[in-house]
């Protein structure tokens, strides 16, 4: 079950898109952590301005938006969960909110979005496709401390993680990880806002090469620097 | 154990004293291979007040594999000179220290939760249990990840997946060195996990040199025959300052 279900189902795991359903029917949903009902929940766009987003990220957002304006870059919707039939036309349905179907809908939960408003991950992402570039304003809340006052290593992993699968992703094709390496240079201090920059170096048969550097957002301070090995996912394994 | 007299206190002028429940503590005997230093830094890593609810106890979501291995290790704490890590919602509630001034950041952001402890509802998010043994400096960390954290359809989230190994690798490096940030982390993924199974973690620390602490982690299933991840993390060593009184 599960090799059919990955075929079907390709993973976005590594990425930050939220995972299809393999629940089997019948099986009992969980309480969500919000309780919005469940149409809300579909349509909802987690990646635009709300109330938590500080004046940086409201600033970036609108730099990039402007970006947009002549088609050379997207900003991508992020949604909290997507219908399991759906993840084989991902791209399509990313773009376009109105093919999401209630009844398709899985009930796992996106753990980049599992969080209220500006307590966990508040991140929009923007890709270019003639740079093969993606990159992700992003600002940590309360709930993903570290060392008091700053990020936790692992949140930043798991955004670095999130923002090169979705580059992988828009560029190739659904990917697992297969390496990750980080060396981190300062510490993000909690609440801040910083620019996660994936870019694409190359493509050997399935390996996906990408880097990464997460920046403040005057571009003045490398935070961190990395380097991710992703791969074309094949049935449930990782390969290499 | 805080009656015997180290210099690292001296340095410190440190006066919390005093550890919390015995059970905690390892049974030391005068041969043992603790350092001062390292009785400092545990000292500092417990506070005084225990009413603070610890995470990395059993509860009904727990698996069977990770009951039994939690009750192994339970046993070797009493024998082995391991000791299980308590676990809060917050790493200040564990450290209770002020950063190295110049690194410090004001504190006015409400109520922060540590990463690994971030969705407290039981079972669906990160449910783990650390045990580390100070003579060896080798710790283990028994994780089970829950559907929040799904990544592949039924399996686990890389991203969570090395969120948990930063924070092994981060208690890990704190108690055997004062190491508090992390420098570099390099994870090679080799088997994906399945959703809400064990993982055993075993941590080594390597050397320790010009304020690094170098460390490696092998990821598996309890009957060890998946390996799951392979990584290795090195953390700053930093000298944390006494709280001031307030």
């Amino acid at each position: 079950m599960l090799r059919s279900c990955a075929a079907r189902l390709r993973t976005l795991g590594a990425l930050r898109g939220p995972p299809g359903g393999r629940r089997l029917p019948g099986r009992e949903p969980r309480p969500a952590l919000r309780s919005f009902s469940s149409e809300e929940v579909i349509l909802k766009d987690y990646s635009v301005p709300n109330p938590s987003w500080n004046k940086d990220l409201r600033l970036l957002f609108d730099q990039f938006m402007e970006k947009c304006e002549d088609g050379s870059w997207k900003r991508l919707p992020s949604y909290k969960r997507i219908p399991a039939e759906k993840i084989q036309d991902f791209k399509t349905h990313l773009l376009d909110p109105k093919l999401v179907k209630e009844e398709q809908l899985s009930q796992t939960q996106l753990f980049t979005r599992s969080f209220d408003d500006g307590l966990g991950f508040e991140y929009v992402m923007f890709y270019s496709d003639v740079e093969k570039r993606m990159v992700c304003l992003f600002q940590g809340g309360p709930y993903l401390e570290g060392p008091p006052g700053f990020v936790h290593g692992g949140a930043i992993a798991t955004m670095i993680d999130s923002t090169v699968g979705m580059c992988a992703l828009m560029a190739g094709g659904v990917v697992v990880t297969a390496n990750l390496n980080i060396n981190y240079k300062r510490p993000i201090p909690l609440c801040s806002v910083v620019m996660i920059n994936s870019q694409l170096d190359k493509v050997e048969g399935r390996k996906f090469f990408v880097s990464c550097n997460v920046q403040s957002v005057d571009e003045k301070t490398l935070y961190s620097e990395a380097t991710i090995l992703k791969i074309l996912a094949r049935e449930d394994r990782v390969e290499g | 154990m805080i009656r015997r007299g180290f210099q690292v206190a001296a340095r410190l002028g440190h006066h919390r004293g005093l550890l919390g429940a015995p059970r905690i503590l390892p049974r030391l005997n005068p041969a043992s291979a603790f350092g001062s230093s390292t009785d400092s830094v545990f000292s500092r890593f417990l506070p005084e007040k225990t009413e603070l609810k610890d995470d990395a106890l059993p509860n009904a979501s727990w698996c069977l594999d990770m009951l039994c291995l939690y009750q192994e290790f339970l046993e070797k704490t009493k024998s082995s000179g391991w000791i299980k890590l308590p676990s809060f919602k917050s790493n200040r509630d564990h450290i209770g220290l002020n950063l190295p001034s110049g690194l410090a950041v004001s504190s006015d952001k409400g109520d922060c939760r540590i990463f690994t402890r971030c969705i407290q509802v039981e079972g669906q998010g990160f449910e783990y249990v650390i045990f580390f043994q100070p003579s060896r400096k080798k710790s283990v960390c028994l994780f089970q990840p829950g559907p929040y954290l799904e990544g592949p359809p039924g399996f686990t989230h890389s991203g969570s997946l090395a969120a948990m190994m930063d924070e092994t690798f981060s208690k890990t490096a704190f108690l055997a060195g004062e190491g508090v940030f992390t420098l570099s982390f390099n994870i090679r993924f080799k088997n994906l996990i399945p959703m809400s199974s064990l993982v055993v973690m075993d941590i080594e620390v390597g050397k320790i040199e010009d304020q690094k602490l170098y460390m490696s982690c092998i990821a598996h299933s309890r009957d060890q025959q998946t390996v799951y991840t392979k990584s290795s993390g090195v953390f700053l060593q930093l000298q944390l300052e006494e709280e001031s009184p307030q």
